[in-house]
């Protein structure tokens, strides 16, 4: 009965909606849209008759066609990338010129405010930056992460690790908190997806830390890394929680929205680009070279020094074995293919993507593939439907490296193995260190590390605009889709490598099978009102937003394996190991938006309720609301286009409680084959509720010299509340931990960024850009005792919360008469800045993005390894900081506390596009334009820190311990050599 | 129209998602009410577990403490000194500030059964009474434990542990009372626990390990109870109740399974299991005895007695063999240990011959000494293989304690005594210091945790 229902309400809207446009066609309309400078057609501008439904959309050469009323009208026409314009058309002209002004600085792009609403850059009354596809794909990127950095003011984005694959850490403005989670919200066409981050489980081989279970050491991707950066539109980033309150309970580390590649109406257009490149290692350590056998003396014992350093003269030999670990250049591919195309009716976007990153080691790499469909189809005047799907397999070999506690990573190792013994393998057989319990160069040589993921994403978005009218619309959006990733962990560690059998069970084999599956449903009403009195236009949106998660971890680990074999039955030592987080969110949302003084004034105001199960009470909803007025002062000094908007916003997101905080878990064991459950030591919180932060911003936009010069300063100020913490209880409880509610910490900081487009003619187009960010925290509050979050324990330097301190302060000796440890140094940059140019100058283009953080200390423990085994590169030097550190008098932590500060060259790109006729010579008529480009990432690195890369983090996402540096897989530079072709 | 079917398609899809309620995935809770059968037995295997989890830790400390063992852990040098030569760090959780937490664990276990077992209406009421038994009896147990690590015998009357714990999580930290109170209420706990097991019919509704084979229905499981009560009226005894407490000893022998008729077994008694099963624990003492970090402390072999005939002690040649010699931070032994000779070697809650010892204890000090020096010499002879020493009895009381406690270290070795035995026997000088500067605690500190919880 419903599904009759349904399809005679479609039939009826289609009837009506065709009628509708039979009645007002009378005249034809036809133009071209072009690039105001260069004259270049504009595809995919979209062509309106000024208040009617009627509109086109520019083909390739820029060219439309559409039926118009009777007498004169305006054409408003508006591309993305381009300013706005609204022609007038007379009654009696029948073809149209237009063209369009780039919007350099996108200000008039829209912008979105909500889960359905968007509003134009210039009324933003928040600062959300936002990163196009031609910023993104400036440089070829392994994984999206890599391509934010630097772009976003007020975002601190830093690889874990050098290893292929991805790994890296979103943190917008400071810590937000302490023991919650970490993670931006990110959103990719609507749908929330998971950014888990799976341990391996290498820590079966590592022991890195106790229990032998998958550990945060190990080293793991986030999984945001799957999507395929040539694929995203743009990305919108929700900083703080006056723009992300929308997003409500999980928003309080901001949110990602991140937007794919839709199709432009035309006949189909392809885009190719074939890369060819190469990884290098940008930085890594080396050990102590050694002069004669008295030298060698002072590291080995006599004996030893004498029978290696047997040259002429007792001089040692001197063998490369690190830089031979990580000498590996393979060459890297990329090929992305697209097709875009369709009708005004039916419009595609489909991609696909095969590439494969080589790593700086051997057996170590990254493979990806992927292919995205994205389909708009028209389902009648008032309906349609999008569908965004999907399909990533990657599979990424990363190797062996951080912390570790048997002596097989790499930089575990080479510490205490000096530079005269040889590691090479003679006629493929490894030698034995004799130094430590592992060779390297075997261990890459044989230990396989291979994380295999497939993952679809579909997503569908139906569109109904229920009423459509000259003073009011009201539409409906829904948003379906679901997310599904499985993940496959393979370590296989055969019994034949030189540290397997220290364990009595030689031979070890890892198979983790994690399986997450988000199911998402969005539901929006937006209701726009304009009233005949005009001056005003009135927002209204509501909306319920529906976020089921399903992960489910299963890891097994077997020991003992008979060779050549790694199927796990084999093993005779197994252990099993299964965790469940089943997850379940709900959001309902409301707010209005008022544009009123002639679009100059903009006040918004929302409330956001949210349930999930993650809570004490499931059922309870909490109030997350916002605020927003931004006003601008247009026309500055009678300049139309300069203009300066002030603007503030004030709301409130929540942080979650981590999975399990609720429960208090039972222990179980046996005893006399009798199954026992016995108290836990951690009482978790019946009660446990969000962690709530609040956050106020204020700043200011300008657009002057015609627009050609945009200036964008924001302060912010937040306060984090109801912190997730942790007390130590009296242990005569019975537990030794309970998990709660309390304290406070504030953030407060600074975002500026600038643009200037130094030359826009037809021959060259100059465009500079920089953003500045700086931010300080504080505790405010806290009704614990202080405690450390991160580290190897004071004496290595610890992330120590203390009430009135920096959150991010690390601590160390020595220790003051009361007991409190000294500051030694603080992880919290003092500022960044980047800076990019991208010039065009006839055909050739550059481009570059620099990124610079000053300041931010890191906890060098690589190089404290080196200094306290007598083998660093700077053996003297070394030394004295083993005897400042371990003066027993005045021990100084501070010397394994480095300056973080870098400049990076992030990305570098040269790229010329080729005439008409050389490109038909080189590639056939059918071509329609030819680019070839030479691009880098990282290619320049100036860094006073001595560790591995200050960019690093042993524990993998961090929300206040990550700058530790401990054996980490070093950073990399790349090269490539691009082709696109467009035809 | 078209709105409401939108909506109420909405509605169904959000309302049929709308159960929100999840239970832990991955572990179990605690025992809820009204448990089944089987959320009893788990509960009930829960609390040996619990109170197994500081069996061998004890014994290997109280060892060290009390000078029979020595362990030489190259990762680990607070073995040689802070339990030598301290200070006993109390916010060091493994040492000094040790052989608190497990036992506090074990007795929240066994409150989360016993505060429940109420509801339980799969069983009857003499079922309920023998689980309540069971189980003050093991909270006793450890309880006592408790007090053994954390008795300071000078300042007998100074605070010493709660036991006011069965209280929610964020209750304030239950009051520490005094020591001869916290006595008083172990004493009184097994009163409590001996009147549920008479009550408690004939069988436990639940199945115990083979460490408590011959004590697993509360009738006999009391004769378990009693030997406890005997042990804890000693304890009070010889820490200032005097002749009462001995007395109250005596009669809870009488209801224990002390034993020296002919077909007597030391051995008979309860013990904790272990085993290589999965999810089970190996004995942790269980060590090869030539290559292990754990020694026997030199002196044990140096004041063993000879037997009549030839070789020494059998306490000692069962307990103890030679091994190549170690000398570690200043400490040398050439002993190794064979007391657990295997992984499932089990740990002894409590066991006939020292039963034996503590009567003749009580008899000696209540001036009996003829029973006292017949239980001695029966002991000297059964276990050790020595002569009886003639007019034992006709010697004075405290060279009788004198011989009582050199016995009880042959009989006792490494099962956690005899460091407790000097303290609270006020002997704490006689046990040997090997270098200078080490010391003889008289009690473990009280954790830095249970101090800081009650605020500066």
């Amino acid at each position: 009965m419903r599904k009759n229902l349904g399809l005679w309400l479609l039939t009826l809207c289609l009837t009506t909606a065709s009628a509708g446009v039979a009645g007002a066609q009378q005249r034809s309309i036809s133009g071209r849209v072009g690039n105001a400078v260069s004259d270049e057609p504009v595809a995919g501008a979209t062509v309106a008759v000024a208040g009617s439904a009627i509109s086109a959309v520019t083909d390739a050469r820029g060219q439309f066609t559409l039926s118009a009323p009777a007498g004169p009208v305006n054409l408003t026409v508006h591309a993305i990338g381009f300013k706005r314009r609204t022609v007038p058309v007379t009654a009696d002209q029948s073809t149209v010129a237009v063209r369009l002004d780039q919007d350099i600085f996108n200000l008039e792009a829209v912008v979105v405010t909500g889960q359905a609403t968007a509003v134009e850059q210039k009324n933003l009354p928040q600062a959300v930056s936002v990163v196009t596809a031609a910023d993104l794909q400036r440089a070829p990127t392994p994984t999206i992460e890599s391509a934010l950095q630097g772009k976003i003011a007020g975002a601190l984005i830093q690889s874990n690790s050098g290893a292929p694959g991805g790994g890296a850490q979103i943190n917008l403005r400071g810590v937000s908190t302490i023991n919650g989670g970490v993670d931006p919200v990110i959103v990719v066409d609507g749908l929330v997806i998971s950014n888990a981050a799976i341990a391996s489980n290498m820590n079966a081989i590592t022991a890195a830390a106790a229990g032998g279970n998958a550990s945060n050491q190990d080293n793991p991707v986030n999984r945001i890394a799957d999507l395929n950066p040539a694929d995203i539109e743009r990305v919108e980033v929700l900083k703080g929680a006056s723009a992300a309150a929308i997003y409500g309970g999980a928003a309080s580390n901001g949110v990602v929205i991140i937007s794919t590649r839709r199709g432009t109406a035309g006949a189909p257009r392809f885009h190719l680009t074939q890369r060819f490149g190469q990884f290098r290692v940008s930085n890594f350590m080396r050990s102590r070279v050694f002069t004669d056998s008295a030298d060698a003396a002072t590291f080995t014992s006599d004996s030893l020094a004498g029978v290696y350093c047997n040259l002429a003269g007792n001089r040692c030999p001197n063998y490369d074995n690190i830089g031979q670990l990580w000498n590996e250049h393979q060459l890297s591919t990329e090929t992305d293919a697209s097709i875009t195309g369709g009708t005004d009716q039916t419009r595609y976007f489909i991609s696909g993507l095969m590439k494969r990153d080589g790593g700086i080691a051997p057996h170590t790499g990254y493979d990806k593939q992927a292919i995205r469909a994205n389909l708009d189809q028209v389902l009648g005047a008032r309906w349609s439907l999008a569908i965004n799907t999907q399909v990533i397999h990657s599979l990424s070999a990363r190797g062996i490296s951080n912390n570790d506690n048997a002596g097989t990573s790499p930089y575990l190792v080479f510490p205490l193995t000096p530079s005269f013994v040889d590691l090479r393998p003679v006629n493929g057989i490894y030698p034995t260190n004799p130094f430590e319990r592992s060779n390297p160069l075997q261990t890459y040589a044989f230990l396989e590390n291979n994380e295999d993921v497939w993952r679809a994403l579909g997503a569908g978005t139906l569109r109904w605009e229920a009423i459509n009218e000259a003073r009011q619309n009201l539409r409906f959006v829904v948003t379906g889709g679901l997310d599904y990733f499985n993940q496959q962990n393979d370590i296989y560690s055969p019994p034949e490598l030189q540290f397997e059998p220290q364990d009595g069970l030689p031979g070890t084999v890892v198979l983790g099978k994690t399986s997450n599956l988000n199911l998402n449903l969005l539901v929006n009403a937006v209701h726009t009102y304009i009233p005949a009195s005009g001056g005003i236009q009135a927002t209204t949106a509501a909306g319920l937003q529906y976020v089921d998660r399903d992960l489910n971890f299963t890891n097994v680990l077997g020991r003992n394996l008979p060779p050549g074999q790694r199927n796990v039955d084999q093993a005779t030592s197994i252990n099993i190991n299964q965790t469940l987080q089943p997850q379940k969110d709900l959001g309902i949302f409301a707010q209005e938006e008022v544009l009123a003084m002639d679009q100059r004034l903009l006040l918004t105001f929302g409330i956001r309720a949210d349930r999930s199960s993650r809570n004490g009470d499931p059922s309870k909803y909490y109030m997350y609301p916002k605020a927003a007025v931004s006003y601008r002062f247009t026309d500055l000094g009678g300049n139309s286009g300069d203009e300066v908007k002030l603007r503030a916003a004030l709301g409130q997101t929540g942080n979650q409680p981590l999975f399990g905080n609720k429960f208090t878990p039972n222990g179980t064991g046996t005893i006399g084959g009798i199954f026992g459950s016995l108290a836990g030591g951690v009482a978790g919180d019946p009660g446990i509720k969000p962690e709530r932060q609040t956050e106020i911003e204020g700043g200011f936009d300008a657009a002057v010299l015609r627009g050609r010069l945009t200036a964008n300063v924001t302060v912010f100020n937040k306060t984090i509340t109801d912190l997730l913490l942790v007390q130590t209880l009296a242990p005569s409880t019975g537990r030794a931990q309970r998990v709660f509610n309390g304290g406070k910490l504030r953030n407060r900081g600074v975002e500026v960024g600038l643009g200037y487009a130094l030359a826009q003619t037809p021959e060259v187009s100059w465009i500079v850009r920089s953003t500045f960010f700086a931010n300080r925290s504080k505790v405010l509050d806290l009704p614990v005792p202080a405690f450390q979050v991160g580290g190897f324990g004071t004496s290595l330097g610890a992330f120590e919360i203390r009430k009135g301190h920096s959150v991010t302060q690390i601590v160390g000796r020595p220790i003051d008469a009361s007991g409190n440890p000294s500051v030694v140094g603080d992880a919290n940059p003092d500022f960044q800045i980047s800076f990019s140019s991208d010039l065009s100058y006839r055909r050739w283009n550059v481009g570059m993005l620099w990124d610079w953080k000053k300041g931010g200390d890191v906890i060098n423990l690589t190089e404290f390894l080196f200094d306290a085994f007598g083998n660093s590169v700077d053996n003297a030097a070394g030394n004295q900081r083993q005897a400042a550190f371990g003066n027993p008098l005045n021990p100084q932590t501070k010397v394994y506390v480095q300056d973080g500060s870098y400049l990076k060259l992030r990305e570098l790109a040269v790229s010329y596009r080729l005439p008409q006729a050389a490109t038909s010579q080189l590639f056939g008529s059918k071509v329609t334009g030819a680019s070839i480009t030479l691009s880098g990432r990282n290619l320049i690195r100036i860094t006073n820190f001595r560790g591995m890369d200050p960019e690093v983090s042993n524990f993998g996402n961090q929300a206040v311990a990550r700058n530790i540096d401990v054996a980490p897989f070093p950073p990399s530079r790349s090269f490539f050599l691009s082709v696109d072709l467009d035809f | 129209m078209k709105q409401t079917t939108l909506l109420v398609t909405v509605a169904a899809l959000v309302a049929g998602a709308c159960d929100f309620n999840i239970t832990d995935p991955n572990n179990p809770t605690k025992i809820g009410p009204n448990p089944s059968r089987a959320a009893v037995q788990s509960a009930v295997a829960g609390i040996l577990l619990a109170a197994r989890s500081d069996a061998a830790d004890w014994n290997l400390d109280a060892g060290i403490l009390g000078r029979e063992a020595y362990r030489f852990d190259g990762s680990d040098p607070r073995f040689t000194d802070e339990l030598l030569a301290g200070p006993l760090d109390p916010g060091g959780g493994a040492f000094g500030g040790d052989h608190w937490s497990e036992h506090y664990a074990a007795i929240l276990t066994t409150n989360d059964l016993l505060n429940v077992i109420g509801t339980a209406t799969a069983l009857t009421a003499a079922e309920q009474n023998a689980t309540r038994g069971f189980g003050e009896t093991l909270q006793a147990y450890s309880f006592l434990m408790v007090l053994m690590a954390h008795t300071d015998k000078p300042a007998h009357n100074g605070d010493s542990i709660p036991v006011d714990v069965n209280q929610p999580v964020t209750a304030p930290p239950a009051p520490l009372v005094r020591n001869d109170s916290a006595y008083a209420f172990v004493s009184a706990l097994l009163d409590t626990a001996n009147n549920h097991l008479t009550a408690g019919g004939a069988a436990f509704p639940f199945s115990l390990p083979s460490g408590f084979s011959g004590f697993d229905t509360p009738t006999s499981f009391r004769r378990f109870n009693r030997a406890l009560k005997a042990r804890v009226e000693v304890y009070r005894g010889s820490l200032g109740c005097g002749n009462p407490c001995y007395t109250a000893a005596l009669t809870a022998l009488g209801g224990s399974f002390v034993d020296t008729a002919g077909t007597a077994t030391l051995n008979n008694g309860v013990f904790f299991n272990y085993s290589t099963n999965p999810g089970d624990a190996v004995n942790p003492l269980f060590q090869n005895p030539q290559t292990g970090e754990n020694y026997v402390h030199p002196s044990i072999g140096a004041n063993v007695e000879s037997k009549p005939v030839s070789g020494v002690d059998d306490r000692y040649t069962a307990k103890v063999v030679s091994r190549p010699s170690n000398t570690t931070d200043g400490l040398t032994s050439a002993l190794g240990w064979i007391r657990y000779p295997a992984a499932s070697s089990p740990i002894v809650i409590i066991r006939n011959e020292e039963l034996i010892l503590l009567r003749a204890e009580a008899n000696n000090a209540l001036g009996n000494p003829l029973p006292a020096a017949n239980d001695i010499n029966y002991i000297r002879v059964k276990s050790g293989g020595l002569a009886a020493i003639a007019g034992l009895g006709g010697q004075t009381q405290a060279q009788i304690l004198t011989e009582l406690l050199k016995q009880r270290v042959y009989s006792l070795l490494y099962e956690g005594h005899r460091w407790f035995d000097v303290r609270r026997t006020g002997t704490l000088n006689t046990l040997p210091i090997d270098r200078a500067g080490d010391q003889r605690f008289s009690t473990l500190p009280v954790p830095l945790a249970e101090r800081q919880a009650r605020g500066p």
